[in-house]
């Protein structure tokens, strides 16, 4: 059985449960193995099994009041558990932050490969490899793991969105929880939330670099044109390090990753810790002053210009689109 | 036995080098140099990290690095600006003579203090009159009782009124030429120790040159270096040790221009293709490699023979003439490869030159370097 | 307490990769201590700087050449080091396994993971270890505190940041913005030359590995390279322009 971890907020699945499903639609056709999903989460959580039963045969449910924070000793547990029960042989997750914490706990508790933020999965005469980034996302590499069950984390963007629909089911299954599965206490959360669709599930996102100028700089250029595109706001890490902006929005090494459809690089000169984080996206566009920006060396579309004067230009030329 | 190779100390030096370069000198490098301000933060971090005065011996509490580790940190710290390397560098130059002919209880007495907070030394040798000339110096050094009196003019004193101490070398008498020479450390406050900045330098501007003006300045006889006869000595040997660095400094810089260098013609484009695609250009960058590679070579092995104990002088002569004839000319080439570009302030590249320049000048001119060279020539 | 730090000697970011026969060749590469592991060797010292009595070991798992990585984390202060050396590409799960033997035997309580590796990308082996250990885990760290047995810290989640509090052992994961790594002092280089550095053989403690990197190759996506020209509104029109119709993303 191929077992996906579904990932919910709210209620709401998010978008790399239904990548998660593509994922898993592939190997299950190759390997012929049937696909189960499972839902962790509060009470709200509910909604969420019954949204991914419209998609998927059968789905665990585990939810308790315990459950709705995300702790991923509890998320390990649980994991684990449903997956030898249920006799999984492919656990399939999101390389989320939080899907990255537990995933290599639920491979060392399986006693199991790990394969981690994969962008894409082969099955070759039984054996599973899947391709991954590494050196900063320069290299390209195909890992394949040894042995079964194995644990795949699968980096968000990449898989197309899954829209297959069953009528399935919702199974509620017990996992009792130890103190230690609680032992984390999770205090204030502090959102990045602005209202705006979050980074990695954004399928345009407006980054700005330090030739923004300023904290206001972003106010007056990055967010409108971000609003006017439906996208998400990012930041390089010379953007955070000033303080700009929080470090929940740097995309690159240490932050975020994306892959979105469309990738607006305002100002941003493309340093390698940067790229790491952003060159996977379909289409980037890359506006700066500098013409000598290695920013351009990536993009398909590029503007060498002040983005004070371009970004306006941009907005009333989107505006007239509409 | 030949051996190039970097002990692991040696490459953690550089490596430590080369991000203070990077991270402290080359960020404020063009801000001092236009202002022509002294970089009192760099020198603190400086002072933070262990690089400032690390020729301090153990015994007086210091690291006693060797000539070999000085040199390849010089480089990596010239790299980010030839200027504020300069400081550091004439430090070391200033500490020198202390340690050449100074007693134990000397280098104890005004060495280890400089250790205990960011602080400089200099080196007081040229006159308004004369430079090469060292032996016709008209400073005049008197005993009285217990006391020397120093009275004269001292000229293009790098940290000159800013160090905690300046080795400053007289004439007890001109007729007595070099056996009249006396070398005396004057501390800061000294009263009649008084300075003056020289302003409008072509280049190397953050670094603070000064004439400095001794207006019967005492100073204990126990703070004469040597005995009577012994101060043209003691300038020739540290200048033989300190010529040294100024070496490495200028391989640093053209490390530097070849790298501009390298960056702009990948990037610019002419007749649709990147300039580093002519040959023209190309036999540019490969003659500064050629230089840089040589050059390093000399110098490294002038600091060899000194921390070997063997004879140096000639071959430090050497490395200061060839490897900053060499830096100039790799300075000039960058500028060149970068056209118009390379004589405005926006690009460092302009900098390059007019800090190099004075590498050719300092601590013994080049002409004085080529006269060494072959007196050892003739002699030998 | 002892205090262990794990840490990785990874290609600088400046360093071109190249890769020749399906594997990366790191032939010519300049090496450094990768930095999201420098934030753990800091914590480590800030922590004992602010009271807490701690002895701090650097611990690496890797070839020979990490001795330079281990030389960079004495020299900013750590007491002393244990290399577990060898060759093989051991996935972050096995490696896990055998530092956790280690970190165990040492009778360490709290250990320092770099965030992500800057040479495979990942951000595993925390995890893995704390899992290993059966300890508390916090990832992406940027703030701590530790006040007897019990920590408070901050660390990024999915969608900002939240607070966290358990009690030691426990394996933190490192984050940018947890502090300024300081440089080694040249002071300090010198006297990390006589800090003790003990060898493991790797082999010795390895078993063969769980996944097996088939082939590398540089990661290139085709770009289409358009340069828009033109004053900021004609250029800005073109691009909408292209963006509807030729790429077909608004």
């Amino acid at each position: 059985m191929i077992l996906v971890v579904a990932e919910q907020q709210a209620g709401n699945l998010r978008k790399s449960s239904y990548e998660l499903l593509s994922a898993a639609q592939n190997l299950s056709q190759n390997l012929s193995l049937p696909v189960a999903a499972l839902v962790i989460g509060g009470a709200s959580s509910e909604q969420a099994a019954k949204t991914l039963s419209q998609h998927v045969v059968t789905v665990y449910h585990v939810t308790s009041t315990d459950l709705e924070n995300f702790r991923s000793d509890s998320h390990t547990s649980i994991v684990s558990q449903i997956a030898k029960d249920k006799g999984a042989s492919i656990i399939l997750l999101s390389a989320s932050r939080a899907g990255l914490a537990y995933a290599p706990r639920v491979a060392m508790r399986l006693d199991a490969p790990l394969l981690e933020d994969v962008t894409g999965l082969n099955v070759q005469d039984g054996k599973i490899s899947a391709t991954r980034l590494s050196y900063l996302s320069r290299v390209t590499e195909t890992v394949e793991a040894l042995s079964l069950p194995v644990v795949i984390s699968v980096k968000p963007n990449i898989f197309p969105v899954f829209e297959g629909q069953v009528a399935g089911t919702v199974e509620n299954v017990e996992v009792a929880l130890s103190n230690t599965d609680l032992r984390v206490k999770v205090g204030q959360k502090s959102s990045a939330a602005t209202g705006r669709v979050a980074l990695e599930e954004a399928s345009i996102v407006v980054t700005g670099g330090r030739g923004v100028g300023s904290a206001e700089g972003f106010a007056k250029l990055v967010e409108p044109l971000a609003d006017s595109l439906n996208a998400g706001v990012g930041a390089t890490r010379a953007v955070v390090d000033a303080g700009w902006r929080p470090y929940a929005e740097q995309v690159g090494q240490t932050g975020k990753s994306v892959a979105p459809n469309l990738y607006v690089a305002l100002a941003v000169s493309g340093a390698v810790q940067h790229l790491s984080g952003m060159n996977r996206s379909k289409h980037i566009v890359a506006i700066n002053k500098d013409a000598d920006a290695p920013i351009f060396k990536v993009c398909d579309y590029g503007i060498v210009g002040d983005v004070n004067e371009v970004v306006p230009a941009l907005r009333s030329a989107l505006a007239a689109l509409d | 036995m030949i051996d190039f190779s970097l002990s692991d100390e040696q490459r953690q030096f550089q490596a430590l080098a080369r991000d203070f370069a990077k991270d402290v000198i080359m960020p404020v490098a063009s801000k001092h140099d236009q202002e022509e301000s002294f970089p009192h933060e760099v020198i603190a971090k400086a002072h933070e990290l262990g690089l400032l005065n690390v020729i301090i011996p153990e015994k007086a509490g210091g690291l006693g690095l060797g000539m070999l580790d000085e040199v390849i940190i010089g480089e990596e710290l010239a790299y980010g600006c030839m200027g504020i390397y300069s400081i550091l560098m004439a430090s070391e130059l200033g500490i020198t003579p202390i340690l050449v002919g100074g007693s134990e209880e000397q280098q104890k007495r005004f060495l280890a203090p400089l250790l205990e907070k960011p602080s400089l030394a200099a080196f007081a040798l040229s006159e308004p009159d004369n430079g090469s000339d060292a032996a016709a110096m008209k400073t005049r050094a008197s005993f009285e009782g217990d006391e020397i009196i120093l009275n004269g003019n001292k000229m293009w004193i790098t940290n000159g009124g800013l160090a905690e101490v300046t080795v400053v070398f007289a004439s007890t008498d001109p007729s007595l030429k070099h056996k009249g020479t006396v070398a005396v450390v004057v501390p800061k406050d000294t009263p009649g120790f008084s300075y003056q900045k020289i302003h409008h330098k072509m280049g190397q501007r953050a670094a603070h040159t000064a004439e400095l003006i001794f207006d019967n300045v005492r100073v204990p006889k126990s703070n004469m270096l040597g005995g009577l006869g012994d101060g043209f000595k003691i300038a020739m040997k540290t200048l033989d040790k300190t010529r040294i660095p100024v070496a490495a400094g200028s391989v640093g810089l053209a490390r530097r221009a070849l790298d501009e260098a390298k960056n702009y013609a990948a990037e610019r484009k002419a007749f649709g293709k990147s300039i580093n695609s002519f040959q023209a250009l190309q036999f540019k960058m490969a003659d500064m490699k050629i230089g840089i590679e040589t050059a390093r070579l000399q110098t490294l092995y002038a600091a060899w023979l000194v921390d070997t104990g063997q004879a140096h002088s000639e071959a430090s002569s050497i490395a200061k003439c060839y490897a900053s004839d060499m830096a100039f000319d790799a300075a000039n080439e960058t500028i060149q490869i970068h056209g118009g570009y390379g004589y405005v302030g926006e690009y460092p590249v302009e900098k390059l030159l007019r800090d190099i320049k004075l590498n050719q000048i300092y601590e013994g001119t080049n002409e004085i370097q080529r006269v060494v060279i072959a007196k050892h020539v003739i002699d030998s | 307490m002892k205090i262990a730090c794990i840490i990785k000697q990874v290609p600088d970011a400046e360093a071109r990769i190249k890769a020749a026969g399906g594997a990366v060749d790191l032939e010519g590469v300049t090496f450094v201590i990768d930095g999201m592991d420098e934030y753990g060797v800091e914590q480590a010292l800030r922590l004992r700087e602010g009271g807490l009595d701690a002895e701090i070991f650097v611990l690496a798992l890797g070839p020979k050449r990490f001795e330079e990585a281990i030389r960079t984390a004495l020299a900013m202060g750590a007491d002393r080091a244990i290399h577990l050396e060898g060759d093989m590409a051991l996935d972050p799960i096995s490696q896990a396994k055998i530092l956790a033997q280690v970190i165990q035997k040492e009778g360490a309580e709290l250990v320092f993971v770099g965030g992500k590796e800057a040479d495979w990308d990942s951000a595993a082996l925390g995890a893995a270890l704390a899992e290993a250990l059966g300890w508390a885990f916090s990832d992406w760290t940027t703030e701590m505190g530790v006040e007897g047995s019990s920590l408070t810290l901050t660390h990024d989640t999915d969608d900002g940041s939240e607070t966290l509090s358990f009690n030691l052992p426990a394996v933190i994961s490192t984050q940018q913005g947890l502090n300024e790594p300081r440089y080694p002092t040249l002071p300090n280089i010198m006297k990390a030359k006589r800090k003790p550095v003990d060898k493991v053989n790797l082999s010795e403690l390895a078993s063969a590995g769980k996944t097996q990197v088939l082939k590398q190759e540089i990661q290139s996506k085709e770009r289409r390279h358009t340069i828009l020209t033109g004053d900021a509104q004609e250029a800005a029109s073109k691009l909408v322009q292209l963006l509807r119709q030729e790429a077909k993303v608004i």
